[in-house]
C-alpha cells in the first residue's frame, strides 16, 4: 500500500483540480457572449467557448504532469540512494 | 426505476456475452495460433509466444448479448445500433493494425472515424452535465468533439493493454461504476450495453490474468476503448467517465507527454521498464524512456507482473469510486 497512497493522493488531486477547471470554465469560458443573433454569432461564441475552455485545460494537464514528474524521479532517486 | 423485465434482460445480456466470450476465446486463439498469428509475452522469459487478436471473441460476446437485448427492446435500436457499429468499426481498425502495424498518427485519426455511427443515428444529446454546473449548451460544438472523445478513449485503453490482466481488468472495476450509474440515471438501455461489455471482459480477464493464456490484441482494445466512449455519449456521463478512466489519461498523457510525440510502443527504444533476473520487473532511469504509469508504479521499487497488475486495478477502483462521487455531485448541482 506505501507505493500506492503517494499515487491514489495524485489520481485524488487530479480528480479535485479537474472539478475547480470545469467550475471555472462554466463561470469564465461559459460567460462569454459574442452575440446569439445570427448563426455566425452562435458560432463564434461557442468557438471563443471552447478556445479558452482549452487553455484552462492545459493548464490542467500542465499542473498534473508538474506533480507526476516531481513524484517519479523523487521515488527514482529514493529507490535508487537504498539499492 | 429499474423494473423487473429491465433487471432481467441486464442480468441476461451480461451472461449471454459472458459465456459467448467464455467459448470464443480459447476457439479464436487455437484458431490464431494454427494461423501463426501470435505475439511474444514481452515481460515473461524469452520464448513465449502467445495467440494475438483474441480480442474478436470479446466483440462477439458483446454483440451476442447487445443483440439479444435489441430483440426484446426493439425501441433502442438505433442506440444498439450506434453502439455496435462504433465498436466494430474501432475492432476492424485494430484487427488491421494487428496484421499490419499502423502509423503512430494515422491510428488516432482512424479510430476518430469509428464515431460515424452515433453521428450518423444521432443518439447524442449536446447537453452534458458538469458537476456543480448542470447541463451545459453545446449544440454546434458536441458534434465536433465527439469523433476526438471515441480517438482519445479507445487509445487511452489501448496504451494500458501493456501488462496480462490490465485491460479487462482495470476496464471491468470501470464498467461496474458505470452500469451502476447508468441504473441510477434510469437510462436502463445504456446500462444494458454496459452490462454486456462487462460480461464479455470478465470472461476474457479469466484467459488473460497472469499467466496470459491470450493476447487480445488492438482488435481488443481499440474496440473496447471505443465502447466506453460510446457509453459516455450515450449514456450523456461524459464528466464521469472521464474521471473513471484517469489511470487510463495518465497513462498514454504521462507517456506523450514524455516522448513529445504520438509513439508507438515498437518505435520506443529506450524501454520504460527492465527484466530483472529474477523475474520482477523494475523501472528504467533513462531519461529518454516514456513515463508510463506502470513505470510510476515501479519507481518505488521493483515488482512482479502480477503484483504491478494489481496496482493499477487498485488506482482503476479508485478513479471508479470519484466516478461515482462526481456523478453524485452533478445529480446534487441539478437538484
Amino acid at each position: 500500500l506505501k507505493r500506492l497512497i503517494p499515487l491514489a493522493a495524485i489520481e485524488i488531486l487530479v480528480w479535485a483540480l479537474m472539478l475547480t477547471v470545469l467550475f471555472l470554465i462554466s463561470r469564465v469560458a461559459f460567460a462569454i457572449n459574442i452575440g446569439v443573433g445570427t448563426l455566425a454569432d452562435r458560432i463564434a461564441t461557442q468557438i471563443v467557448r471552447t478556445s479558452v475552455s482549452v487553455v484552462i485545460v492545459v493548464v490542467w494537464l500542465l499542473a498534473w504532469k508538474k506533480i507526476t514528474d516531481v513524484h517519479f524521479w523523487r521515488a527514482i532517486a529514493r529507490t535508487n540512494t537504498t539499492s | 426505476m429499474l423494473d423487473l423485465l429491465s433487471a432481467a434482460s441486464i442480468a441476461s445480456v451480461l451472461t449471454i456475452s459472458f459465456l459467448v466470450t467464455f467459448v470464443a476465446t480459447p476457439i479464436i486463439g487455437e484458431a490464431m495460433r494454427k494461423r501463426g498469428i501470435t505475439g511474444r509475452d514481452v515481460h515473461k522469459s524469452p520464448g513465449v509466444r502467445l495467440p494475438e487478436m483474441c480480442g474478436v471473441a470479446i466483440v462477439i460476446g458483446l454483440a451476442a448479448g447487445v443483440s439479444i437485448y435489441a430483440i426484446v427492446f426493439p425501441s433502442l435500436i438505433h442506440e444498439t445500433a450506434a453502439f455496435m457499429g462504433t465498436v466494430l468499426i474501432a475492432g476492424t481498425i485494430g484487427f488491421v493494425d494487428d496484421l499490419r502495424p499502423l502509423n503512430a498518427r494515422i491510428k488516432p485519426l482512424l479510430t476518430a472515424v469509428a464515431c460515424l455511427p452515433i453521428l450518423i443515428f444521432g443518439t447524442y444529446y449536446p447537453h452534458p452535465p458538469i458537476p456543480f454546473v448542470g447541463p451545459v449548451s453545446l449544440t454546434i460544438i458536441y458534434p465536433i468533439l465527439i469523433p476526438v472523445a471515441i480517438a482519445v478513449t479507445s487509445n487511452a485503453v489501448n496504451m494500458m493493454d501493456v501488462m496480462n490482466g490490465a485491460m479487462p481488468g482495470t476496464v471491468s472495476v470501470i464498467l461496474v461504476a458505470i452500469t451502476a450509474i447508468l441504473l441510477f440515471s434510469a437510462k436502463n438501455g445504456t446500462a444494458a450495453l454496459s452490462a454486456a461489455l462487462l460480461g464479455a471482459l470478465l470472461a476474457f480477464y479469466y484467459f488473460n490474468r497472469y499467466p496470459a493464456k491470450v493476447f487480445d490484441g488492438d482488435t481488443g482494445s481499440l474496440a473496447v476503448g471505443a465502447a466506453l466512449g460510446a457509453l459516455a455519449i450515450l449514456g450523456n456521463i461524459e464528466a464521469v467517465m472521464v474521471v473513471a478512466l484517469i489511470p487510463h489519461i495518465m497513462n498514454a498523457f504521462y507517456g506523450l507527454a514524455s516522448v513529445g510525440r504520438l509513439y508507438e510502443r515498437r518505435e520506443i527504444h529506450e524501454r520504460p521498464i527492465r527484466i530483472l533476473e529474477d523475474g520482477s520487473l523494475r523501472a528504467s532511469t533513462a531519461k529518454a524512456a516514456p513515463i508510463t504509469l506502470v513505470r510510476i508504479i515501479l519507481a518505488a521499487g521493483p515488482l512482479r507482473e502480477r503484483e504491478i497488475v494489481r496496482d493499477m486495478i487498485f488506482l482503476t477502483l479508485i478513479s471508479s469510486l470519484l466516478a461515482v462521487l462526481t456523478f453524485g455531485i452533478t445529480l446534487v448541482g441539478r437538484i
